[in-house]
């Protein structure tokens, strides 16, 4: 893992996700959008060693953290499930697109229950986000990961990550 | 001799994180808050890139006899305003004939400021306490009023706009036909619009029906147009109560700087 480009990318992304532009992405007058953050999490999650999962997961948990209102609340569900998630895919392989996609669903609406909560412990009148909008932006996400799985893919590759488990790493060549 | 690198293990690395997160979370909101925007900070001129798209890319109409849903818009909030403005003075002239008002002050101070980001139902702002802001002051947009001062640092604010749920204001509704404001709380519905909360159907309301932020000590000095009412019918939960939407006068796409009523105090 080349944790400088990581950090490039984590700053790129954390920009883009508040980023006006991103309303172009916008669906409905509930301004729905992608979660990029979430979908790299499943991402580094499936496709990196446990070791490094938990720092990416606490990583962009934190950029979702900053990129938001409340500091905390994404920083621990992003932390705690991205975990998760690198050590089921050791029991469920999650190879094909399709079982990405809803391990995105899935994980985008544990990650936002988790953060709600811990948000409204924090700072209630912050923590506003319906059920119908967490669904939304978790199943836009999931549907996007057929779209962009090609660039995420390139994007790991370009930090050194990418291959499959079962194969060679990048760094043992 | 061979250099120990430290690596932790992966359980050390996982708690250590965790318990970073819930010192974050433990850290009241108003500290914590100043990383998210030193971000917005540091990152304003990206983040803006592509607002406001929709609005510039329309193309521009060359006839004399027309103008763009911009400029309407702008216009309107504008006549609103003066005929509120009006209504009020009438008001106070009627006042005057009988006794003589000492009208205060008004020392209505305006800063501009600049939106750096734009979320759901919320601006963020380049002005803050330095330039005498504070939580709960209003904010204008096109001269209408569209939100609250929700969280304020030393050079950036954070803004609530009239359509979330989380901004509560008092209001006034103009009724024309008996020359008078009815009094109201508005709150936002987390979509483009607002409720009117807990009027009584004894109030003669309509659709159309200007709605004003009622003035407020320190806050606002005379009455600012919010919106007009877009649907008027009996509340279905209870039936001695109106459930009123309102339309803002704004749309927030078209905004891109907006200005804070800042009232001046005297110094002792």
């Amino acid at each position: 893992m080349r944790w400088w480009r990581f950090t490039f990318l984590i700053i790129l992304v954390a920009v883009l996700q508040t980023s006006a532009a991103m309303n172009l992405l916008s669906l409905t007058d509930l301004r729905i959008k992608p979660d990029i953050l979430l979908i790299l999490l499943v991402y580094f999650a499936v496709y990196c060693d446990s070791y490094d999962a938990v720092i990416i997961s606490f990583a962009l948990g934190f950029a979702a953290d900053i990129t938001g209102a409340v500091m905390g609340p994404h920083f621990i569900s992003y932390g705690i499930i991205g975990t998760a998630v690198a050590h089921i895919r050791k029991i469920i392989l999650l190879k094909t697109t399709r079982q990405q996609a809803l391990t995105i669903f899935i994980t985008g609406i544990l990650t936002e229950a988790v953060a709600l909560v811990l948000a409204g412990l924090k700072a209630p009148g912050l923590a506003k986000t319906g059920v119908f909008e967490v669904v939304a932006v978790a199943t836009y996400s999931a549907i996007l990961w057929f779209l962009i799985k090609w660039l995420v893919g390139a994007a790991g590759k370009w930090l050194g990550v990418g291959v499959h488990r079962f194969g060679t790493r990048i760094d043992e060549r | 001799m061979a250099r120990v690198r430290f690596k932790p293990s992966k359980l050390t690395l996982f708690v250590s994180f965790l318990l970073t997160g819930l010192i974050l979370l433990l850290i009241p909101q108003n500290v914590t808050s100043r990383l998210n925007f030193a971000f917005i900070d540091i990152f304003s001129f990206f983040l803006n890139i592509g607002s406001s798209a929709a609005y510039y890319q329309n193309p521009e109409n060359n006839s004399p006899f027309s103008v763009s849903r911009h400029e309407y818009n702008r216009l309107w909030v504008t006549y609103s305003n003066l005929q509120a403005k009006v209504f009020e003075q009438k008001r106070q002239i009627d006042q005057l004939g009988r006794v003589r008002m000492t009208e205060p002050d008004p020392a209505t101070g305006l800063v501009l400021a600049n939106i750096v980001n734009r979320r759901k139902n919320e601006f963020i702002i380049n002005r803050g306490s330095a330039d005498n802001l504070k939580k709960g002051q209003y904010v204008l947009g096109d001269n209408a009023v569209i939100g609250c001062i929700e969280q304020v640092s030393a050079d950036i604010s954070s803004v609530k706009l009239i359509t979330s749920s989380a901004c509560k204001l008092h209001v006034k509704i103009s009724a024309p036909d008996v020359n008078s404001y009815f009094n109201g709380t508005i709150q936002g519905d987390d979509k483009d619009g607002a409720k009117i909360l807990n009027v009584p159907k004894k109030y003669k309301i309509k659709d159309g029906f200007y709605v004003y932020a009622a003035p407020k000590p320190g806050i606002l000095q005379s009455p600012r147009i919010i919106g007009r009412i877009s649907r008027c019918v009996v509340d279905e939960t209870n039936p001695v109560l109106w459930d009123i939407s309102v339309k803002p006068a704004y749309e927030s796409d078209d905004i891109a700087d907006v200005a804070v009523i800042v009232i001046k105090t005297e110094p002792d």
